[in-house]
């Protein structure tokens, strides 16, 4: 059977985390907001090298205010998370630093994504500038909307997993 | 019965499933999702991929899972609980799905409401913080601004003043009279916007002093209705003598409120009348309410422009007929609001318009015995003492030097040392006694206020008394205040002109 890996994206509500997946999954994206209840699962089969296939296995959790909220269950067994937060809404990245740590205590093996979603809103000067104000450097500044950075989020985060 | 309703409301929505040590399904009663004997579990949704490691356990577990999205083949959308049991006993594994989609739809419309209501504040919040720094940041920019025009324009101001003093001929007289008018003109304007972006943030204060408001109508009725002379139309004033005679408020801000509604009130009117009316409302208590309005039958304001006329920068004729900076009305409403009043217009196209204020005044009860200060303009001149006066300027800009220089040296009164940095001032004023020092506030080195501190502690004697004048461009009152807490006399403001300049110095030496 082939590989799969379970990932998460966590993070407050509204910050792109369902827009992220559809645009990788579906290569689509929706100014609508339909928020998450629950969770939502999805599959997709990521190239990692020439010949070789992962599939990733999505969970698209509803946005928190408080990442230790998150319902346990969901958490189990996961190879990989992706913390987005929303690069325009300061209350989306206040707790950044505190909840990187506690992830990263809690799953200290689990590879982890920072990643500043809605990079189109703001200039590349405004990120550079600005960002110490983020608390950690994200990994990735990524946008839903134009696709950027999408698909390298999720390789790079595929490719980690296998190794 | 009863069964019946059972059947209607509790339909069943709970599939059971039992699956192997490979995820392979051995029964299922297919309440939800139609499954065979030998299908993979995943094959419902890949959320059971992530319970694999869990297919061959040989422990007790109970694992819930509450509001996984599920979607059956033929694309119906179920949210569902999910319970996931494994027995150390070998029993094969148990998957329990509950589906509540209802309940979730009704969670889901409560979760979409206030989420965007909350995203929407946030966002709400931002905007307004970053139109407020974009708001801030103009009038920064612009005081500051401005501010730095005023200083070559002290160059063009006094040197006027200066030549008009020097033999010319009648032709060169007029064309200086033109430079100085128009100078006097941009002075204005840039004193203008200096103003509004002080009003705007916040730095504009108003002052309480015991003044005679009867003479200051009086003063104004003369100017204006020489004025309405030239141009040909009526000027009537309204005005009501049981007015107290002495009120309490900031004389420079209400004469500049008054004179900017007339000197608009002529602009836009060529034939007709103009009228300024002042009537007392009620007192109370020591305060006097006062309705004045000022009406003209001039162009007038299109009604759909009346709501901007007080906005910044509004000039509602375009052509350029009407000079100015446009921001006359903005000033005199937020004077008038400094000053607690209430300014109001009314206007008919090609009728007039009037503006209408409510403005309550302090005044003292007993109006008898009210003194005021003779603050009429001494000859402080004649009452000087010295043949010759010894003066300190320390001022780092040429132009501002030689304008001092060239005013003080037509008087004959004065010697004159001039210093452009201020580290020397110190030294110079230990080692010669001045009558009088012009210190620059903005001076490479250290700055006149800093240095005013330091001479005001000097142990020599004199620097205690020596009138100390600030020659600056800089106008928030917290700097006025600022320097004269530090020790300064008195402040000349740039530009200045020759007769300003004389007569603080005069005032200051007798
Ligand atoms: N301009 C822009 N808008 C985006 C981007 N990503 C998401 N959005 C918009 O942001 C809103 C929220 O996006 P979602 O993807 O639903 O956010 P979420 O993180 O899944 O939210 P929850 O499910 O409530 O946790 C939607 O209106 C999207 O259109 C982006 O990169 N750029
Ligand atoms: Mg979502």
């Amino acid at each position: 059977m082939k590989v799969s890996k379970k990932i998460i994206l966590l993070g407050h509500f509204g910050v792109g985390k369902s827009s992220l997946i559809r645009q990788f999954v579906e290569n689509s994206f929706t100014t609508d907001y339909k928020v998450t209840i629950g969770v939502h699962i999805l599959k997709k089969e990521v190239q990692i090298a020439p010949n070789e296939t992962i599939s990733l296995i999505i969970w698209d959790l509803e946005g928190y205010d408080d990442i230790k909220k998150t319902r346990a269950s969901y958490l189990l067994g996961t190879h990989g998370f992706i913390y987005v937060f929303d690069v325009t809404r300061p209350a989306t990245f206040q707790n950044l630093e505190d909840d990187i740590t506690y992830l990263t205590n809690q799953y200290a093996n689990t590879p982890l994504k920072v990643v500043g979603n809605k990079a189109d809103l703001v200039t590349k000067s405004y990120l550079k500038e600005n960002k110490a104000i983020f608390g950690v450097t994200p990994d990735f500044f990524t946008s839903a909307k134009t696709g950027d950075n999408v698909a390298d989020l999720f390789t790079t985060l595929a490719k980690e997993l296998v190794k | 019965m009863l069964e019946t309703y059972r059947g209607t409301y509790f339909h069943p929505r709970t599939q059971f499933i039992t699956i192997d040590k490979t995820g392979k399904v051995i029964e299922s009663d297919n309440i939800l999702f139609p499954l065979k004997k030998g299908d993979e579990i995943s094959s419902i949704n890949p959320f059971f991929e992530g319970l694999a490691s869990y297919f061959d356990s040989k422990e007790d577990n109970d694992i819930k899972f509450t509001c996984v999205h599920l979607e059956s083949k033929k694309k119906q959308q179920h949210t569902c609980d999910i319970e996931f049991k494994t027995f150390a006993n070998g029993q094969p594994s148990l998957v329990i799905i509950h589906d509540f989609s209802d309940h979730y739809e009704y969670y889901q419309e409560v979760a979409q409401s206030r989420n965007e209501s909350v995203i929407n504040s946030q966002i709400l919040e931002l905007q307004n913080k970053y139109l407020k720094e974009k708001e801030d940041f103009k009038n920064t920019f612009i005081a500051n601004f401005s501010h730095e025009l005023r200083n070559p324009l002290t160059g063009v101001t006094a040197f006027c003043s200066v030549l008009q003093k020097t033999d010319m001929s009648l032709e060169q007289q007029d064309y200086v009279e033109v430079i100085k008018s128009s100078g006097d003109h941009l002075k204005n304007m840039i004193g203008d916007i200096l103003e509004m972006s002080k009003i705007e943030v916040g730095k504009l204060t108003i002052d309480e002093e015991l003044f005679d408001f009867h003479k200051l109508i009086e003063m104004l009725a003369f100017t204006y209705t020489v004025k309405a002379k030239q141009k040909n139309i009526e000027f009537e004033v309204d005005f009501d003598d049981k007015i107290p005679k002495y009120i309490e408020g900031d004389k420079t801000r209400i004469k500049q409120v008054f004179e900017n509604l007339l000197e608009n009130a002529f602009k836009f009117t060529t034939t007709g009348k103009v009228t300024f009316t002042i009537k007392e409302n009620q007192r109370r208590a020591r305060k006097v309410n006062l309705n004045i309005s000022v009406k003209d039958t001039g162009i007038g304001i299109p009604s759909e422009k009346l709501d901007i006329i007080f906005n910044s920068f509004t000039q509602l004729d375009v052509t350029q007929k009407y000079s100015g900076t446009g921001l006359g009305l903005s000033i005199v409403k937020g004077l008038v609001e400094l000053m607690d009043g209430k300014i109001t217009v009314e206007s008919e196209e090609n009728v007039g318009s009037i503006f209408k204020m409510n403005i309550n005044f302090k005044y003292p009860i007993n109006q008898e015995n009210t003194s005021l200060e003779n603050k009429l303009d001494i000859e402080y001149k004649n009452s000087l003492s010295k043949e010759k006066y010894n003066i300190l300027l320390a001022e780092d800009s040429e132009l501002a030097q030689m304008a001092v220089l060239k005013i003080l040296s037509q008087e004959g009164h004065f010697y004159l040392d001039i210093i452009s940095n201020g580290e020397d001032v110190i030294e110079s004023v230990i080692h010669n006694e001045y009558d009088l020092i012009l210190m620059d506030i903005r001076m490479p080195g250290t700055h006149g206020d800093e240095l005013t501190k330091m001479i005001r502690s000097l142990p020599v004697q004199n620097c205690k008394t020596i009138p100390i004048l600030a020659l600056t461009a800089n106008l928030y009152d917290d700097d006025k205040k600022r320097y004269k807490k530090m020790g300064m006399n008195d402040i000349i403001e740039k530009p200045f002109d020759e007769t300003t300049l004389l007569s603080k110095i005069y005032k200051h030496l007798k």
